[in-house]
């Protein structure tokens, strides 16, 4: 379960340990997924979005199934430059500060923190000599 | 922000001396900003801990996980899972982080690898510069934006002592500039001059117990 071995950020993604960690929580989290309505009503809970001039790519609802939704639908086959967009998607437009509503119950910042927690575990995560946040985009 | 700095690496060696199977908990929140107890911190550490041991001739394991955050219990599922199977938990937050850790997995060692320094802001890449002390009787409305708790080597209230020294620095050093000078100044260019006239009641230092705080919104829903 170590996520935090040096000198990784080279090495080939470890697909067998990214499905291992998806199938720990597959039946919440693909259960999170499918429940999503897509009414966007979680968007406007955001103050990220709302401060990026409603920009799609802020919503909740986005920034979960574009990481770990992704996740699940490639089945853990991803390659580095997937998880590095993931990485903007999960840090860069989420804080997770939590406040985001679902009128369904959908935890999104669970969706989230799961999500970081897989890129981690390859060893993705934003780095203090990164140039610019934005660059992850 | 939280800024953290780690504790010196005798001092956590000695810590773990006798475990032989920590986990080393890193905080994704502001000691990874401060860049005192992130994932990469984490992995510094364990790699330092794991050769002195070795060298040593001790039998030691540390693994390394690092949490979102540590001050929220939101982020512990995943460490739930894999925490029971270790001794003893390092932690690698702050000291909310420490204290909130060591509340999860209360039959635990839990020790901190880290010092909480202060509150403060980021004035570059790896520089941090304190500018709060969480008094909780915030004046900066009237001293200019510049905390007079923090800044004044005395902490003053009413403004300055007779300790100014030449140039507006203060009589601890010569390096450090005298808070009341630099308000004084900033007060003078916005004509807000009176304000230093005013005489500010003692602080009310006595209250210092451990602090709760529940927004306005949500009293209700935690009433007892």
């Amino acid at each position: 379960m170590e996520n935090s071995k040096l000198g990784q950020e080279m090495k080939p993604v470890d697909v067998k340990k990214i499905k291992e960690m998806l199938n720990l929580k597959k039946g919440k989290m693909k259960r999170y997924l499918s429940h999503c309505a897509h009414c966007s009503l979680c968007a406007e809970s955001c103050f990220l979005y709302m401060a990026h001039h409603k920009d799609p790519q802020y919503m909740p609802a986005y920034k979960a199934i574009h990481s770990l939704g992704t996740l699940y639908k490639k089945k853990g086959k991803v390659d580095r430059k997937l998880l590095t967009k993931m990485k903007g998607i999960v840090w860069r437009n989420c804080v997770l500060c939590g406040r985001c509503y679902c009128p369904i119950g959908i935890h999104i910042p669970s969706m989230i923190t799961f999500a970081r927690s897989i890129l981690r575990s390859q060893e993705v995560y934003p780095q203090p000599d990164e140039v610019s946040a934005e660059s992850w985009l | 922000m939280i800024v953290c700095e780690r504790k010196p690496f005798e001092e956590i060696k000695e810590m773990m001396k006798g475990i032989r199977k920590v986990l080393n908990v890193g905080c994704g929140g502001c000691t990874s900003i401060c860049m005192a107890g992130g994932q990469r911190e984490v992995g510094i550490l364990n790699e330092e801990l794991q050769n002195a041991f070795k060298q040593d001739g001790a039998s030691f394991h540390v693994d390394g996980f690092t949490i979102e955050r540590q001050c929220n219990a939101d982020f512990f599922q995943e460490l739930d899972v894999i925490a029971s199977s270790y001794e003893a938990l390092l932690s690698m937050a702050c000291g909310a982080g420490v204290q909130f850790l060591a509340d999860r997995y209360p039959q635990k060692p839990v020790f901190p690898a880290l010092n909480t320094v202060f509150v403060g802001v980021d004035r570059d890449i790896g520089w941090f510069e304190e500018s709060c002390r969480t008094c909780r009787e915030c004046v900066l409305g009237e001293t200019a934006g510049i905390c007079p708790v923090t800044r004044c080597a005395k902490s003053l209230f009413n403004g300055p002592c007779g300790g100014t020294a030449q140039e507006g620095k203060c009589e601890v050093s010569k390096d450090t500039p005298c808070a009341w000078f630099e308000i004084y100044k900033r007060l003078k260019d916005q004509n807000r001059l009176e304000n230093i006239l005013k005489v500010k009641p003692a602080r009310e230092w006595r209250n210092q117990t451990q602090g709760t705080l529940v927004q306005e919104a949500y009293k209700k829903r935690y009433a007892k």
